[in-house]
């Protein structure tokens, strides 16, 4: 008995830290995902109780002996029945109860903030609208939303169909190129929650991890107003030379600076790089180091993605991770 | 319903088995795909030796020693199609059939049909308003460039084929069409040559 | 009310027609150019005896391309510009045959041949301060002396690197010539320039988009750069392509500016101000007076259109001073030239019907297409007070892409088919009556008609098609009276003149040019339905020409 004991505690042990934390939708931070988590542990308690009472059931049958007398065939028919009828039963509440849960998770909500995501290979182009054009601004790979307002994502995908989930706050909701999708969703306290690619993308459908950042409102707008500043000037020769190499190198031609005159939209927005966390959509934090690894040599760090290896030599490399890494 | 095959001796169904078991994984691997190239051969890649009027000339050497990819190798003509729609190359020859820039859907190409001149031509530019592209694609970039552009003006069918279009279809498939030649009947019949 | 009716029929083309502003130190030739509203006095030419007009000169200039521009009469010598790189050639009129009194070829850069795609083309020359100025498509204004062809100054205004071209001739406005550019389809800036015309210097310089400053707005907030997210004002578009209007009564330059850039509106939400519309500007400084917008947030990269026209004339009861503009949707826009009031707007032939384009998605049928409803300038005829439309009837399927600027690279971010509008036959000539507000006859042509439009007091309307004929029809009733076809593809403006002997000529330059000239060329492969932006396939069944070279009509009385 004391073993027995042992063992559940162990295995409890093991199971709950599943539940809680990064990236996971038993730990949910948001009114959607709440729902959707409600829906999950129904599914398990109700799926658990069914399957643990059909196995009592089979081994009381397997170890009884068979062939009884008459009243064989009735008891046949009433055990029949009313397992039919149980499931029945069952079947038609869970199919209510996931109906009406996911009709709340999908539910839109009235003056949403807009956000625009497009999904590219391997990267997520996020833009904020506004009414007013002047407003509207475009970073990548990092979603900063205020906390207890519904953000509304219109989602679209530029070559082929991803999937964008972030468990913690919504469900999954795919993004279908030549289709505009949407996904509502409120987050109920700030934090920050790591989204990922939900639909396999190609080679580095992995990597595909996006981070959504809830933060008060003050902050949200403090953050706003940052990006839509232009780049922050080179502060020192060595920033001033990175930058001279962005612009006169193939860097210009896929990346904006808004500022400069890096105007392509072939790659993500750089404007304000260093004021996000990570850098190639999740893989790695964003430090000079990093950065200037990944300018370096992307094919290596994230194979077959759609950034060259571009021969920089190791002073233009240190300068143009400078400058990078103080566009705040 | 026992077959020949359950009474067959076991050396028998065991080398069939093996049979089976290679052939199925031979399907496995189509071709190569080379995402990152040695830094010394990607420069060595540049080195082509144009004839003194830019047209054609000798490829590097790394190249032919490759085997000459990016003509042939379905993932570098695939990149090629996506670089030819993000550079704004369709803006100026549009899906192959030309604006103001020259078509390669009908084989007649200003500066020569090898791979090195249309290779210049992207890397160094050309006079009557071809723009340089050195400074914006890294060199194998622009052999995947170069690759899929003679892919649209091919004399002859290719086994390998960048993917399938994205956007508008609005000619046939590069595997497709083999150039017509610019004296067909139905263009103007006048001499190319200005 | 009916005498300063007359009077003002008189007095705007009647000066501009036969006198040109006295500036130089020596008394001018006289000058014929085509005038604001392409309509001349001259009466010899008529109903009765056009149909024996028949060509005394047919000058083969061996140049091929967008052979656009009028011909320019000085005295007795005919000049016009052949397409770039260009010549500008001098004849001599009293002598017969017009041969060539000089010509000149200025240096050219011939990275802009790669620029000239789809814009209409139409260089000059124009007379002014003497010299005979014409521009030129790599970027250049040039001045030259009208007896010898020596250059009196030679400037660059436009950089061709940046996408930018000239695409319409200069207007002389007194001491000023007026320039503006092309190259919205590369994501250039639209701008308008006022050069000293005795030595070319530039006086200023203001753009379609931008802050305030660079606009020549004054308290204004700055909507050049507000209605567009971040810096992407910067590669907005709002070329000055049509050719800029002189109002000397108001004192006001009135000029179009194109669509924003990229084609794809997604990128570039908001009303991208100033592009699409209208302004009125001083001549002495561009300050800006009013600007109508017409397509806030162009979706269909609909052009600016050709040349407007200002008018005196009764609207609703009241004398009012009028600016036609025919614009690329099809619509006859008519503006009060003093404050920018907007008073009508029909459509000529039907109505635009669209759809806004979205990112990978085709949308079909959007008419008129991309090129636009109207194929060149119109002309207004005093007496029967019509306006004659040249007109395309084309529509698109277009699919949004993604843009990318790339400097010197097109910025479009769309794939583009056209075809005619269906059950319609491609081109139109249509009489609009201003009083009334319906097109008072139309001729259907077979192919677009890019031709500009000339109108003449011997009640003729004189244009050219496509398949190069050059048609004259009754300005009242539309009926063709005479018809020649010439060797090629007519897209310029037919002129009249009164040479040296006093006898009436009508002048037109054959020379397919403009985007419908790229799509008929020898390098244009059809069987893609996007090449030339879908041009290539709209006019497939054009025939060859006999002879593509840019040749010089000139026409008489037999």
């Amino acid at each position: 008995m004391a073993l027995l004991r042992r063992a559940i505690a162990l295995s409890v042990c093991f199971t709950c830290p599943g539940c809680a934390g990064w990236q996971s939708a038993l730990d949910p931070h948001g009114q959607q995902a709440r729902g959707l988590e409600g829906l999950i542990w129904t599914f398990i308690w109700v799926a658990a109780a069914v399957w643990i009472s059909v196995m009592a059931v089979l081994v009381v049958a397997l170890s009884r002996k068979s062939g009884r007398g008459a009243g064989n065939e009735r008891r046949m028919r009433v055990t029949v029945g009313g397992a039919v009828a149980g499931t029945a039963a069952i079947v038609l509440a869970l199919t209510i109860i996931s109906f009406l849960s996911t009709r709340l998770v999908s539910s839109e909500a009235s003056h949403p903030l807009e956000i625009r995501v497009r999904g590219y290979q391997w990267w997520w182009e996020v833009t904020y609208l506004d009414a007013r054009a002047e407003r509207v601004f475009t970073t990548a790979n990092e979603i900063h939303i205020p906390v207890n307002r519904p953000v509304r994502l219109q989602l679209s995908a530029a070559d082929v169909i991803h999937s964008f989930w972030a468990p913690n706050l919504a469900g999954k909701q795919d993004l279908i190129p030549g289709r505009e999708n949407s996904l509502t969703f409120s987050a109920q306290q700030p934090g920050t929650y790591r989204a990922q690619c939900a639909e396999f993308c190609g080679v580095q459908h992995a990597h595909m991890a996006l981070l959504v950042v809830a933060e008060t409102p003050d902050a949200f707008e403090h953050w706003r107003q940052s990006q839509l500043s232009p780049a922050a000037s080179p502060t020192n020769p060595e920033q001033a030379e990175g930058r001279k190499v962005f612009t006169s190198k193939p860097c210009a031609s896929c990346h904006t600076i808004q500022g400069t005159s890096a105007s392509a939209s072939i790659g993500p927005d750089l404007t304000h790089l260093a004021s996000r966390s990570y850098i190639a959509a999740g893989l790695l934090q964003n430090t000079r180091g990093s950065l200037a690894a990944w300018i370096a040599d992307p094919q290596t760090i994230k194979p077959g993605n759609n950034m060259p290896n571009v021969p920089l030599t190791a002073n233009e490399l240190r300068a143009v991770s400078a400058y990078l890494a103080a566009l705040k | 319903m026992t077959t020949k095959l359950s009474s067959a001796p076991l050396a028998v169904k065991s080398l069939l088995m093996c049979m089976l078991l290679m052939s199925s994984l031979c399907g496995c691997e189509r071709e190569k795909r080379q995402y990152r190239t040695d830094p010394p051969v990607a420069a060595a890649l540049d080195e082509v030796a144009p004839m003194p009027n830019g047209i054609a000339g000798a490829p590097p050497d790394a190249y032919v020693a490759a085997g000459e990819p990016y003509k042939s190798n379905a993932y570098d003509l695939s990149q090629g199609k996506q670089l030819y729609s993000e550079f704004n190359c369709s803006g100026c020859h549009a899906e192959g059939g030309g604006a103001s820039g020259p078509a390669f859907l009908n084989g007649w190409w200003r500066y020569g049909p090898q791979a090195v001149s249309v290779f210049v031509s992207i890397r160094d530019g050309r006079p009557r308003g071809m723009p340089a592209f050195k400074s914006r694609l890294t060199t194998e970039q622009i052999w995947q460039l170069a690759g899929y552009v003679q892919t649209i003006g091919a004399y002859s069918a290719k086994t390998s084929a960048p993917g399938r279009n994205d956007a508008m279809q609005s000619r046939p498939s590069e595997n497709r069409s083999p150039a017509k030649s610019s004296y067909a009947s139905d263009q103007w019949p006048y001499s190319a040559a200005q | 009310m009916q005498r300063s009716r007359a009077l003002d029929w008189l007095i705007t083309p009647g000066i501009w027609l036969i006198f040109s502003a006295p500036t130089g130190a020596h008394d001018p030739p006289s000058s014929q150019e085509i005038s604001p509203t392409r309509y001349s006095e001259l009466t010899q030419i008529n109903r009765d005896n056009v149909s024996r007009l028949k060509p005394v000169v047919s000058f083969r200039t061996g140049t091929r391309g967008a052979q656009g521009g009028a011909p320019l009469v000085v005295g007795s010598t005919l000049y016009f510009l052949t397409s770039f790189p260009h010549i500008l050639f001098a004849l001599d009129l009293n002598r017969s045959g017009a041969p060539v009194r000089w010509q000149f070829t200025p240096e050219h850069d011939p990275l802009a041949a790669g620029l000239a795609c789809c814009n209409r083309v139409e260089h000059g020359p124009v007379s002014g301060a003497g010299h005979i100025n014409f521009t030129t498509l790599d970027g250049r204004v040039i001045a030259v002396d009208p007896d010898t062809g020596q250059v009196a100054w030679n400037v660059r205004v436009a950089d061709i690197h940046n996408g930018e071209t000239l695409v319409s001739p200069p207007t002389a406005a007194g001491n000023e010539l007026l320039v503006g550019n092309a190259g919205d389809d590369f994501g250039a800036r639209g701008w308008i320039a006022a050069l000293d015309a005795h030595t070319g210097r530039q006086i200023w310089r203001h753009y379609s988009t931008g802050p305030d400053q660079d606009v020549g707005v004054t308290g204004g907030q700055d909507r050049g750069s507000k209605t567009w997210p971040g810096e992407s004002w910067l590669h907005g578009g709002g070329s000055v392509a049509a050719p800029i209007l002189l109002d000397p009564e108001l004192g006001l330059l009135l000029h179009s500016t194109g669509p924003p850039a990229p084609w794809n509106p997604e990128p570039r939400p908001g009303d991208n101000a100033w592009t699409s519309g209208i302004f009125a500007r001083e001549p002495q400084t561009g300050a800006v007076r009013w600007f109508a917008a017409l397509h806030p947030h162009n979706s269909y990269a609909w052009a600016a259109g050709t040349a407007d026209i200002s008018v005196d004339r009764p609207w609703n009861g009241n004398n009012r001073q009028l600016l036609l503009h025919a614009d690329s949707d099809g619509r006859i826009y008519v503006l009060d030239r003093a404050s920018g009031e907007l008073l009508a707007a029909d459509a000529l032939l039907s109505k635009s019907t669209v759809s806004t384009p979205k990112t990978d998605l085709q949308v079909r049928n959007i008419c008129p297409a991309w090129v636009g409803a109207i194929g060149g300038n119109p002309a207004l005829a005093g007496p029967t007070g019509l306006l004659y439309v040249p007109m395309s009837r084309l529509c698109m399927d277009i699919e949004a892409r993604n843009a990318s600027y790339l400097q010197g690279t097109p910025y479009i971010g769309a794939n583009v088919r056209v075809h005619g509008a269906p059950g319609q036959p491609r081109g139109a000539v249509v009489a609009w009556d201003l009083e009334r507000r319906v097109a008072a006859w139309k001729i259907d042509e077979r192919f677009p008609v890019a031709s500009d439009v000339l109108a003449t007091s011997g009640g003729l309307v004189f244009y050219g098609t496509l398949d190069g004929v050059v048609k004259a029809v009754d300005a009242t009733s539309g009926k063709v009276l005479w018809h020649w076809q010439t060797n090629a593809g007519i897209s310029g403006q037919p002129m009249t003149f009164a040479g040296p002997d006093g006898r009436q000529y009508i002048a037109v330059i054959a020379g397919l040019g403009g985007p419908y000239g790229v799509a008929s060329e020898y390098w244009i492969d059809r069987r893609d339905a996007t090449a030339v932006r879908g041009l290539a396939q709209s006019v497939a069944d054009l025939p060859a020409p006999r002879d593509p070279s840019g040749t010089l009509y000139v026409f008489d009385i037999e």
